[in-house]
């Protein structure tokens, strides 16, 4: 079998909310299954190679978000022509939100996304902070913990990860949370994400290994800690 | 009339502390700001004639003003210190009303506190220090604190507010250097910093966040990075780099997890440190910098009160249990942790290995720092481990991912209790790594049982 590839967008600016667990979540439940896999790291001015089956993008500081921006212009073709052919994508806070059409932020306006997702983000006053759960159609109960001023709505058709049972979601106001677009996911949720949440994780992986033109079926994990640390979680205040 | 009400009231708050052990080490400065809302400004008005001396960053703020002030003893200066770490405004009025007589005098001569990032503005604009020492900024309950370049610039801002002061900064992290570049009218920051770093290195450092110009957001060059993104680095001609050390470690030797040896500014006098880590390394530059240019201070009486000094209150502190030896090691953000896990875990791998990981406000909600440190260089830890509080369930993911198998769950501190006497013998060593609050209640409950074993016996 071909190595699954995943490509983890500038995780030097990008990922300062623990996203590493996302990678290593991947990694090792491809590790976990002998499935043979690489993470490559793409960072600002270098490019995502041509073959690889599935895409990461984590959250930044306000500060970085600018120079990763005008990067995200050079490869959004690339990134769209991907998740178009069901290429799997998971983006979380920061890069969500440079996944949608714009962001409007405090210190430097209006910072243009690549229109993948069909959101738009402002920046707000409020930060929404605080451990969240989440009900969703596809993956059942997700959990995480949000950190954002910047508000998200939709624009057009689009389908939310799920609907916000404690917590704030995408904006203060329609109990919604992340995005869904064909096999490409934005979300909020950092904590990490994968790790608590394997349901979504192995959706990914059984995208990543459909995208690189293989068949397999994964095999079953053992997922009674992630289960329990989800549920201990979901619990807390 | 007000004020002296504030500080009565204080006093009797204080005292009521003491007598019925409850209320905490803030609750006189609350009483006494809800009396006279300025009260801290004024309890510094002409006091302390030889200044006041403020320490803040993210790691190292206790240890660093717990050096100093053993500077200050050797040299023979008198001062008030908040040091139990009560490092929020309201701590720092407790200090202050305890030391302070009814007409408002102080009779120590320097003014020591560490301050919490966030209350920095706040206390500083009203205590105006003479001198402000950062150790760092790194990743740390962003949940509280915010994105770091929030902090360096409220820190920024505040250094304009007070053109009088000394600014003491780590050199060799870029976000905290860079606070002392181009400032106006020719004013200069002191640095401290490391030479040169021989010692190991993590193999899976997730937490360097100011790599980065901070004033372009070009990559800096680093020659040699020796943890997160503390090291040696330069920028382009012309813009930001690496300021000149002017208080330089060098010739860093660590033995075991014992101590750490080292010289500042070609000094012939070798530094003996009985507590390991670069990261103290740090701490007690920042601190001989301080002690030399706020006061001072000799050569002679500063090395003198490195050489005699441990570590404070939790953050590496050993306490005795049921015959056993626990070595209480306080974590709190990812780089912290990586540092105790290189300084000590990575030397004695076979202790039993505690972790009690809270999510209380204290301890920030957020624990997906757990996922940044680097539990991977541990998958040869050969020793038994524990995990217990809230996040119990949260920290054995988190091993389980980094390949580290056959790891314990208890989150009931009792219970947990009784699974390190189930799994060590006596007179062995453990490591005991909790956050805060876990700190905070582990480190009761082993005192108290450990008290009640001794008077069994007596």
């Amino acid at each position: 079998m071909k190595k699954i590839k995943i490509a983890h967008l500038y995780p030097e600016r990008m990922s300062i909310y623990g996203d590493h667990g996302n990678t290593l979540a991947l990694e090792q439940r491809m590790n976990w299954r002998s499935i043979k896999n690489e993470v490559v790291r793409v960072e600002v001015g270098e490019k995502i190679p041509n073959d690889i089956d599935l895409i990461f993008i984590g959250g930044g500081q306000d500060k970085g978000q600018l120079v990763v921006a005008n990067d995200l212009l050079k490869k959004a073709s690339q990134i769209r022509d991907f998740v178009e052919s069901g290429g799997p994508l998971l983006s979380v806070c920061g890069g969500y939100q440079l996944l949608g059409e714009y962001f409007i932020s405090n210190d430097y306006g209006q910072i243009q996304g690549i229109g993948l997702f069909n959101i738009i983000s402002k920046a707000t006053n409020t930060r929404m902070i605080g451990n969240i759960v989440v009900q969703s159609e596809k993956f059942g109960q997700l959990v995480g913990f949000e950190n954002h001023s910047g508000a998200t709505e939709f624009i057009g058709r689009a389908n939310p990860l799920g609907v916000v049972k404690k917590g704030y979601g995408n904006n203060p106001n329609d109990k919604l949370e992340g995005v869904i677009y064909k096999n490409a996911i934005g979300t909020y949720l950092h904590g990490s994400f994968l790790p608590k949440n394997p349901k979504v994780a192995d959706w990914l992986l059984r995208q990543a290994i459909k995208h690189s033109g293989q068949t397999l079926k994964l095999k079953e994990l053992n997922d009674e800690l992630e289960n329990s640390a989800r549920k201990f979680a979901s619990k807390r205040p | 009339m007000r004020s002296l009400l504030a500080i009565l009231a204080a006093k009797a708050a204080s005292k009521l502390n003491r007598v019925s052990g409850s209320g905490g080490s803030s609750f006189p400065g609350l009483v006494a700001k809800k009396i006279d809302k300025d009260i801290l400004e004024k309890l510094v008005l002409n006091n302390f004639p030889r200044g006041i001396i403020v320490v803040t960053g993210t790691n190292g703020k206790t240890t660093t003003s717990k050096l100093i002030a053993n500077m200050l003893d050797e040299a023979g200066i008198t001062y008030v210190h908040n040091r139990t770490g009560s490092n929020m405004e309201q701590g720092l009025i407790s200090s202050l009303t305890d030391s302070v007589d009814i007409s408002s005098k102080i009779s120590a001569e320097v003014g020591l506190f560490e301050v919490d990032e966030a209350f920095m503005p706040k206390v500083c604009r009203a205590i105006k220090p003479d001198t402000i020492v950062v150790t760092n900024l790194f990743r740390d309950q962003l949940d509280r604190y915010g994105e770091l370049d929030k902090i360096a610039r409220s820190f920024r801002s505040l250094f304009e507010d007070l053109p009088g002061a000394n600014l003491v900064l780590n050199a060799d992290d870029p976000l905290v250097a860079s606070l002392g570049f181009n400032l106006e009218n020719e004013r200069k920051a002191t640095y401290f910093g490391v030479a040169n770093y021989n010692g190991p290195k993590l193999k899976h450092d997730y937490t360097a966040d100011s790599i980065f110009d901070p004033f372009t957001q070009e990559k800096l060059h680093y020659t040699d990075r020796y943890f997160s993104h503390i090291g040696r680095y330069r920028g382009k001609r012309g813009g930001f780099t690496r300021p000149k050390l002017d208080f330089v470690a060098e010739d860093v030797k660590q033995k075991g997890i014992e101590n750490i040896k080292f010289v500042v500014n070609n000094s012939t006098k070798v530094i003996k440190l009985d507590m390991p880590g670069l990261f103290n390394v740090y701490n007690s530059v920042a601190a001989f910098a301080t002690a030399k240019i706020a006061l001072e201070i000799s050569d002679k009486d500063i090395i003198f009160a490195l050489n005699e000094s441990s570590a404070a209150f939790g953050r590496s502190e050993t306490l005795s249990y049921k015959g056993r030896e626990l070595l209480l090691l306080l974590i709190k953000n990812p780089t912290g942790l990586n540092q105790v896990i290189q300084s000590y875990l990575l030397k004695e791998k076979d202790r039993l290995l505690v972790f009690v990981i809270n999510d209380n406000y204290a301890d920030g909600r957020d624990i997906s720092w757990l996922w940044d440190a680097a539990f991977e260089d541990l998958s040869d830890y050969k020793g038994k481990i524990l995990v217990g509080g809230s996040r119990a369930y949260d920290m054995a993911l988190r091993l389980k991912y980094a390949g580290i198998k056959g790891v314990s769950i208890e989150p009931d501190e009792s219970k947990l209790l009784a699974k390190i006497e189930m799994n060590s013998s006596k007179r062995s060593k453990v490591f005991m790594l909790p956050t805060y609050t876990a700190m905070l209640s582990m480190r009761s409950k082993i005192v108290s049982e450990d008290e009640k074993a001794k008077e069994y016996w007596q």
